[in-house]
């Protein structure tokens, strides 16, 4: 029973489903099991999936930042005016790290102090550090970086498939991975997404902890900012328009309750693997960007509609084998309607 | 005032059982809530129902209403053996219940929240909103409401939203009236008036039955009293012969000897005291002291201050008045972490919403205040979670699978004690326990005892509530009675008798003492307006305050906005006012406007469609790719493809949302990206240009009459028909209804799940008729027409004034919101600011938008408590 019920978890059978389309894709997509292309793909992930990390605490949270796209836009143009204006590439990077914080702390403030839902308040905020990203450079592209940054941007690991964008990510996500499930900032953003006066009542410091994941939400995105801008070798207003929509379809479709509460990152990962997966195969197969999002959105559908049956037949399944096991049918572990 | 006898009444005679429970009973779970209970209601008569918390009161209203079905016994409604299908059913067949909390919604208004279910119609069959307001008026009239009868019913109090719950009783006419604590909420006044039309429909035959604690309004105006004990039913007599010593013991019946674990204070130092707390006029003037290793009780109604000052103790409200001492020490708490790191602890009567997290598991639950203290180099360890709470939970004999089962699963004992092993786990010096022993087993109630007077044994200061008499006094050193907020009487134990209690908390012990203390609340809330008159010393002019309340609209700033846009940029650039520019804009906000109406009915019920752009992009190349390849049809044929597209579209998203149970802003999510890959996959790179389709249709759009251009006719027409349906019929307020409270308007009736899935096709339909508009006023087609279109089109709407959580938006206000908008962008187009800067503008136009709405809530709600004081 119990290994039963860990093959029937959202985690394994995106798992299953993830690994089961590599080996499709490896024996039947040509093209797709080269180190060039597999590099090119998991490049092509790097600031979706660092962005996901801060989403995920988020969701759980019962928040939600669109504006990530946008703070990702609006750092990369800091990062490529500050290089322009001839700052050393480190300082430069330190003081864009501390701008996403700053631009995050905005959003934070705006839930916690105004109370206002986050929903409407990042939407603002999507719109508004786009629409800085214009008045600062407009339409112009910041092109000239130091080597530094743009061989990052271009280089592998040694030998290895492995490009050096997803770095900060495959460093990033384990740290994310044992803060939520393992620490008690976990715990408490599990608490507030699953009952916020049960936290607040248990002395849980709930606006605080809000106003923190937001500012994380800005540093985090500055961080694939940098990242973006090192990988494309550029930095404009119009970056990574339309990411926002991505990473929180990977987020949901990883099993994160879209009103809060529950799911696990494991669960985010395979999907970010999934969704990666999808696109390159679609792509290999001349298939375009607007049609893979139809693929995508079907998945993401479809998925959640299949847990929700799956979860209603497992219940049933569940009670079935209660009732049979135990003669008295509601004596103890039933809970009052 | 009169109430109009009417037809039906008269045919019963007093005394006729109308309504009643046969043998009844009902289980939850392993639970006996009600165990073989008769008891009918007869025409013209108050039936009592009295007994203690938990004794099955409220079983007893929730079968008569229709919420629950017995599972042993049966309804009888006039002699027949009735089964009530739902609290619909049961309206419908003449009961009426007036509930403690109201199920109303906050977004309709007085008037609408009166008839709801049953509105009136005019020979047209639309609402007929003067026949409502005159009724509603005239209901209020009867129960004692002076309000205006068109306010949203969340400007009202809690006391007035109880008073209007009774005038919806009243206003179906009903042949039996339930009243289930109808007083706990309301000033003396205002109970006079309930007691004014009980009368008044005794008089007309209607039965009723009374639920209530207070035993003079028992008295009063009862004929007959039911006493129920545990679920068990013990006495039914005339009010005549039951005197009120008898009544309450009736109630409580045991005797309290043997119960409880047998008491030897040795109360040490004081711990914790507060001198003269107070918080606004919830509770004044409250001073104690609690010494180490003493049991502190604190008795009174439900709404007495009880729970209220254990708040402003564990920091979550901020007290108005007086100070709190620990170890003698002034303390202030700032919130619930202060305290607990003072070394209070406080058990919260609402198990459910706020003391667990449902989902998650038994361990993550009774750990959460002390998590930092089961950490090994700042992770987790579950042994030590463990080691924190499982002496407590073994003591307390838990019965559980494993410490990783969610509570929900757990019977409301079991939760209980999750709940107190997890304050245990604090170590508090001062342990406050508000209904700890509310909804749980006999068995767990002993257990729970027990550990109370350990705890107290081992030097624990201990605050109880409860609203279980011989609880309060089986365990209690010392018991504050409180009413309406201030402290009544202070016994000591040997001298605590549940009588003497009861007649503290409510007003039993008869007119005079009671009524001194009544006046002195009333003469405190008329003598209110008169003392705040010295700070506004001239009566305001009505004009001023005319004004006044316009500023205080949403409109009213928007049109300013619009003002502050046009002026200086019409001075600076004429052609502003131009009639090409204003063509132009009325365009533009034509094609915003329907697609802002489509997103506002489905925002109305609660959900969202983020889709709505990629609908306009895949109708629009429907239509335009039509009437190529078919020139010979006519435009409307166009339209009716694009129309149809969006409806598809608007029926999947509407199906996979209410059938599929996908919350809407998942499901929208995925079809802005599927509906735009169809289009993208269609169009397969191409577009189709001006010349490509029949002039007749670009002139569908861009063809003027009387020099205005049709679209803006068709927006026009698009926003009546809107306007209409909302306001005129009943399906438009029942939109209202299903987002302002989804529950309750299922409770009365209204098909949530058809309405919402309707409101998706509309707007799906909207949109796609918007698309083909779109396509004749632009006609270049492509893939990409209106992508990202959906966050202008969800600013419009916010910027507009509707709520996203629902229930809240008018279409003046999504206009005004468009018009806004669009006047801010044409305005700095033509200042010749770069068009690139739109989006930072957009932004701030949203987040200023909000802000201030919040801030006028925030004022004209502290405005009305103002004036209510």
């Amino acid at each position: 029973m119990k290994r039963l019920s860990w093959l029937a978890t959202w985690d394994s059978f995106l798992g299953v489903v993830t690994i089961g389309l590599v080996l499709y894709a490896v024996i039947f997509v040509p093209g797709f099991a080269t180190s060039f292309n597999i590099s090119q793909a998991v490049a092509g992930m790097s600031e979706k999936a660092l962005i996901v990390l801060p989403m995920v605490l988020l969701i759980i949270g019962r928040e939600i930042d669109l504006s990530v796209a946008s703070m990702l836009a609006l750092t990369s143009v800091a990062l490529g005016m500050l290089v322009q204006a001839s700052v050393p590439l480190l300082p430069a990077i330190f003081i864009v790290l501390l701008f996403g914080g700053v631009l995050g702390a905005f959003n934070g403030l705006m839930v916690t102090w105004l109370g206002l839902p986050s929903l409407v308040v990042t939407l603002g905020t999507l719109a508004m550090f786009r629409g800085i990203g214009y008045i600062l450079i407009g339409s112009r592209s910041i092109n000239q970086f130091p080597d530094a940054l743009t061989d990052f941007g271009i280089n592998n690991v040694g030998e290895t498939p492995l490009p050096w964008t997803i770095v900060p990510f495959l460093i990033l996500a384990p740290l994310f991975a044992v803060v939520l499930q393992r620490t008690p900032i976990g715990r408490r953003i599990y608490a507030i997404g699953g009952n916020p006066d049960a936290a607040l009542y248990s002395g849980v410091k709930t606006q605080k902890q809000r106003f923190w994941l937001f500012v994380l939400s800005g540093l985090i995105c500055a961080i694939a900012g940098v990242v973006f801008t090192a990988r494309l070798a550029n930095a404009r207003a119009n970056n990574a328009v339309g990411f926002e929509l991505d990473v929180i379809t990977i987020v949901l479709l990883g099993g994160i309750n879209v009103f809060g509460g529950r799911g696990r990152l494991t669960g985010v990962l395979w999907a970010l693997c999934l969704i990666a997966i999808v696109r390159n195969v679609l792509g290999l197969s001349q298939i375009g960007g607007d049609a893979q999002g139809t693929v995508i959105g079907l998945i993401l559908i479809i998925s959640l509609l299949l847990s929700n049956s799956s979860n209603l037949l497992l219940d049933h399944f569940r009670s079935l084998l209660s009732t049979a096991a135990r003669p008295k049918p509601g004596s103890e572990n039933h809970s009052l309607p | 005032m009169n109430l109009q006898p009417t037809e039906f009444a008269s045919e019963k005679r007093t005394g006729q059982s109308v309504l009643g429970l046969r043998n009844a009973t009902k289980v939850f779970g392993g639970t006996v809530a009600l165990k073989d209970v008769s008891l009918d209601l007869r025409s013209g008569e108050v039936l009592a129902l009295l007994g203690e918390n938990g004794a099955g009161k409220s079983t007893c209203v929730k079968l008569l209403s229709g919420l629950y079905r017995p599972d042993q016994g049966e309804i009888v409604l006039d002699d027949v053996p009735t089964d009530l299908a739902s609290p619909l059913d049961a309206f419908r067949r003449g009961i009426s219940v007036v509930h403690q909390h109201p199920g109303l919604f906050g977004d309709l208004s007085v008037a609408e929240n009166v008839f709801v279910g049953h509105m009136p119609r005019d020979k047209f069959r639309r609402l007929d909103h003067a026949a409502m307001q005159r009724r509603a008026a005239e209901l209020l009239d009867v129960v004692g409401l002076d309000c205006d009868p068109s306010v949203p019913l969340n400007r009202l109090r809690s006391s007035e939203q109880q008073l209007v719950e009774i005038a919806r009783a009243l206003s179906a006419e009903a042949r039996v009236l339930i009243l289930d604590e109808p007083t706990a909420a309301l000033s003396q006044r205002e109970v006079e008036r309930l007691f004014l039309v009980i009368q008044q429909l005794r008089t007309r035959q209607v039965a009723m039955m009374f639920v209530s604690h207070r035993m003079e309004e028992i008295y009063r105006l009862s004929d007959r009293v039911t006493v129920l004990r545990d679920g068990h039913h013990v006495a039914t007599e005339p009010v005549s012969s039951m005197s009120r010593d008898r009544a309450v013991q009736l109630m409580v019946g045991r005797s309290l000897s043997g119960m409880y674990p047998a008491k030897d204070p040795q109360p040490g130092e004081i711990l914790f005291e507060v001198s003269a707390l107070g918080l606004g006029d919830v509770f004044t003037d409250v001073s104690f002291a609690v010494r180490t290793g003493e049991i502190l009780g604190l008795g009174g109604l439900v709404g007495s201050g009880r729970t209220e000052i254990a708040r402003v103790i564990f920091g979550i409200d901020q007290p108005t008045q007086g100070t709190m001492r620990l170890v003698g020490r002034p303390i202030s708490f700032r919130s619930p972490s202060d305290a607990m790191a003072a070394g209070i602890a406080y058990l919260s009567e609402d198990r459910l919403g706020q003391s667990l997290v449902m989902d998650q598991a038994i361990l993550s639950n009774a750990t959460l205040p002390t998590i930092e203290r089961a950490t090994v180099a700042g992770l987790i360890s579950a042994t030590k979670e463990l080691g924190l709470v499982r002496p407590d939970l073994e003591r307390m004999k838990l019965r559980f699978r494993s410490y990783d089962q969610p509570v929900k699963t757990l019977s409301g004992g079991n939760q209980q004690k999750v709940v107190v092993a997890k304050w245990l786990a604090t170590k508090p010096r001062l342990l406050i326990l508000d209904e700890p022993t509310q909804g749980v087993d006999v068995q767990t109630k002993a257990e729970v005892h027990s550990l109370i007077a350990d705890l107290a044994r081992s030097g624990m200061a201990i605050i109880l509530i409860s609203s279980e008499l011989p609880e309060l006094i089986g365990m209690s050193d010392r018991i504050l009675v409180l009413r309406e907020g201030q402290v009544m009487d202070e016994v000591e134990s040997a001298d605590a008798t549940p009588e003497r209690m009861l007649k503290a908390a409510t007003d039993a012990a008869g007119e005079n003492g009671s009524d001194g203390n009544r006046d002195k609340h009333l003469a405190g809330t008329t003598s209110l307006p008169a003392h705040q008159e010295p700070s506004s010393p001239r009566p305001l002019n009505p004009l001023v305050s005319a004004i006044r309340r316009l500023l205080l609209k949403r409109e009213f700033g928007l049109v300013a906005a619009m003002a502050a846009v046009i002026f200086p940029v019409a001075a600076i650039n004429p052609r502003m006012l131009s009639g090409a520019n204003l063509t132009a804009l009325s365009m533009d906000a034509a094609l915003l406007i329907i697609v802002a109406v489509a997103q506002m009915l489905v925002l109305l019920t609660r959900n969202i469609d983020l889709s709505v752009a990629s609908v306009i992009g895949l109708s629009a190349y429907g239509a335009a790719t039509t009437l190529h390849a078919h020139p010979e049809l006519n435009v409307f044929a166009g339209l009716a493809v694009a129309s149809g597209i969006g409806l598809l579209c608007g029926l999947v998203n509407g199906a996979v949302v209410t059938i599929g149970r996908v919350p809407a802003i998942v499901v929208t999510l995925g079809t802005l990206s599927v509906f735009r890959g169809i289009d993208s996959l269609w169009t397969g790179g191409k577009q189709i240009s001006a010349d490509q389709v029949p002039q007749a249709w670009l002139d569908l759009t861009t063809g003027r009459v009387v020099g205005v251009p049709g679209l803006v006719f068709i927006a026009a027409g698009v926003l009546l028909v809107t306007a209409f349906v909302l306001r005129s019929l009943p399906l438009g307020r029942e939109l209202y209804a299903i987002g302002s409270n989804p529950d309750g308007a299922e409770l009365i009736g209204i098909p949530v799940k058809r309405r919402v899935l309707g409101a998706f096709a509309v707007a799906g339909l909207l949109a796609g008729f918007d698309g083909g508009l779109w396509a004749s006023r632009y006609a270049t087609i492509d893939a990409r027409v209106a992508t990202g279109f959906e966050l202008t089109v969800i600013a419009c709407v916010v910027v507009g004034g509707v709520a996203i959580r629902g229930g809240a938006g008018t279409v003046l206000g999504i206009t005004l919101g468009a018009l806004t908008l669009l006047i801010i962008r044409n305005g700095l187009i033509l200042i010749r600011i770069d068009p690139l800067w739109l989006e930072g503008v957009y932004g701030l136009v949203i987040l200023g938008a909000v802000t201030i709405n919040l801030i006028v809530t925030r004022r004209s709600q502290s405005h009305l408590r103002r004036k209510h004081r």
